[in-house]
């Protein structure tokens, strides 16, 4: 266990050391989110939008750039050694990949919390944004299954680079915007196309939103979502890391590790 | 003993979706190298060198056929490879604002050192790569020497039993390629680990391998000590002569492979220079001529290199 540890850790350092150094590490936890809900705050201003509204809309722009913020720390547990070239080197070492993805998913952890708590300030002293009205375990729920939501993510992005090498990098940045479409970030799911809604329904984002909105006295289209939002997301994870370890042994297989290393 | 055995490794890669193009890197390898020992494959660009270093390292899985490292199996046991063996890149890289320090840190997590036992390896290591001045610099900020000298101690981090060298020396200048030799060496000699060093310096394979294959189109054309392959394609010893006095006639000297006179140097090539020398003075000297000066040129693995790399190989 003690070892296992140690190895996790290595990512959680080392994403937090290259975070510490790069100023622009600061845009994406803090300048983006600020800038995106400061935009969608002064439209629901624009609009006339009662509180309960904005607090839907709002909460949705918040889970978006919390996911997106925690799924890139995932990602970046590989896109680092990709942009490096120094992939080979990595998983020349005896790690498996539940090291990479729970050490970065940690780090993506804290700076999605972060993000988390500058953006919930900044919606409450902007635009009377009340996060605490769904109650505490909600909240923590919403947290949750937002970072649960960024593991899935990231693991994606990781597979897809593993699979396909440097043309899959753009998915660190692409995926969450098919989140935004299908998960009713911006509005109810049922809004959606037929097709899309059931899409949706399948993605745990959608699941966990609607919890949380239940809150603001949005009614969840199903009995449970919580319930189906954190096991979609806890499944969903656990299949992304069964996907994962095979996409690096099709890695060795493909030549795809020489590769991204060259 | 054993460390490496392969038998009849082979390695086709596809590219390629709608129209893929297949490229044998690999056509069958079979190789054994000794524990304690330097190991040298050598060959051409393409010839599939990387390929059969990235199988025995286990980040490129073969189609076919077998390997035993450490005496475990390379496909069923990967995992357990890993945790005693390493690799050095010519052209290694590394996360680039990271600190040389930091990045030994990050390999000594991947393979679980503790907090203390890492600390004093990775002060071991800077000290012995002569890294200690460079430990905050970040990896961007190196030159390639000492890039290279990082790699290296990237690839000591976990004490390995055996250390894949690939190219270790490529784009370094001859100082500091004498002295990453010199560590190899020392290596070799101080730890007894044992090395498989990959590499398009003969002179390099000559000072350093117990043992060479010669590495082309994916197979191994042959395989033995430096001194052995030498002798097995009859290069044979140059003798030459700076010389005055009438132009001899060598034809029908024992173990004469062919000989040539001109502006006054006498070239013959000979099966073995210490044995035929003698007979050859007392020839030149019975027929009057004076040897001004003297050399013995004996081939060197760069010569047998030439000569595996020939068309009809």
């Amino acid at each position: 266990m003690r070892s296992h540890t140690i190895k996790a850790g290595a990512f959680f350092i080392r994403n937090f050391r290259m975070t510490r150094r790069n100023a622009f590490t600061l845009f994406e936890v803090l300048f983006w989110p600020a800038v995106g809900l400061a935009s969608v705050g002064l439209l629901t201003r624009f609009l006339a939008l009662d509180a309960d509204t904005t607090a839907f809309v709002l909460t949705g722009t918040i889970a978006l750039s919390v996911v997106q913020v925690c799924q890139l720390d995932v990602a970046y547990g590989l896109l680092f050694d990709v942009w490096s070239k120094s992939v080979k080197h990595q998983f020349l070492a005896p790690i498996g990949v539940g090291h990479l993805v729970a050490g970065s998913w940690a780090m993506g952890a804290v700076r999605g919390a972060l993000a988390f708590l500058v953006m919930a300030s900044f919606g409450a002293w902007a635009f009377g944004f009340d996060f605490f009205k769904a109650g505490l375990l909600p909240l923590v729920l919403f947290l949750l299954g937002c970072l649960l939501s960024a593991a899935g993510v990231g693991v994606l992005t990781c597979i897809l680079l593993l699979l396909f090498g440097y043309r899959a990098e753009v998915a660190a940045w692409s995926l969450v915007s098919m989140l935004m479409v299908l998960c009713g970030v911006y509005y109810p799911v049922d809004l959606l196309p037929a097709p899309l809604a059931a899409a949706g329904r399948l993605l745990p984002l959608t699941g966990i939103l609607e919890g949380f909105r239940a809150g603001y006295g949005f009614a969840p289209a199903t009995a449970s979502p919580w319930g189906e939002g954190l096991a979609l997301g806890v499944g969903y994870l656990l299949a992304g890391g069964f996907t994962l370890h095979w996409a690096a042994r099709s890695a060795r297989r493909s030549g795809m590790l020489l590769r991204l290393s060259e | 003993m054993w460390v490496v055995e392969a038998e009849g490794l082979r390695k086709t890669f596809v590219t390629g979706w709608l129209r893929p193009r297949r490229r044998e890197a690999l056509a069958g390898v079979s190789l054994r190298v000794a524990a304690g020992s330097i190991y040298g494959i050598v060959g051409p660009n393409g010839a599939g060198k990387t390929t059969l270093l990235s199988i025995l390292a286990t980040i490129l899985t073969p189609d076919s056929g077998r390997a035993t490292l450490l005496g475990r199996d390379l496909t069923r046991e990967p995992a357990a490879i890993r945790q005693r063996l390493n690799l050095v890149s010519g052209h290694a890289n590394f996360v680039w604002s990271l600190r040389v320090a930091e990045i030994l840190d990050f390999y000594g997590r991947l393979y679980g050192l503790a907090a203390r036992a890492r600390a004093r390896r990775v002060e071991e290591l800077l000290e012995w790569c002569e890294l200690t001045p460079y430990r905050a610099v970040p990896y961007n900020e190196l030159s390639t020497g000492l890039k290279q000298r990082l790699a290296l101690a990237k690839g000591l981090i976990n004490r390995p039993a055996l250390l894949l060298l690939d190219e270790p020396t490529v784009g370094l200048d001859p100082d500091m390629a004498l002295k990453v030799r010199a560590q190899i060496a020392d290596l070799k000699a101080r730890e007894g680990v044992t090395i498989l060093l990959c590499t398009h310096y003969m002179r390099e394979a000559e000072q350093l391998c117990d043992r060479v294959a010669f590495l082309k189109r994916g197979m191994i054309l042959a395989e033995g000590a430096p001194a052995d392959l030498k002798r097995r394609l009859h290069l044979g010893d140059a003798i030459r002569l700076r010389m005055s006095g009438p132009a001899p006639d060598l034809t029908g000297l024992p173990g004469l492979l062919q000989w040539a006179l001109r502006d006054g140097e006498l070239t013959c090539t000979v099966d073995e220079a210490a044995a035929r020398l003698p007979g050859l003075l007392a020839l030149l000297q019975a027929k009057g001529v004076r040897v001004q000066e003297l050399r013995v040129i004996e081939p060197d693995l760069e010569d047998v290199f030439v000569e595996y790399a020939k068309p009809h190989h």
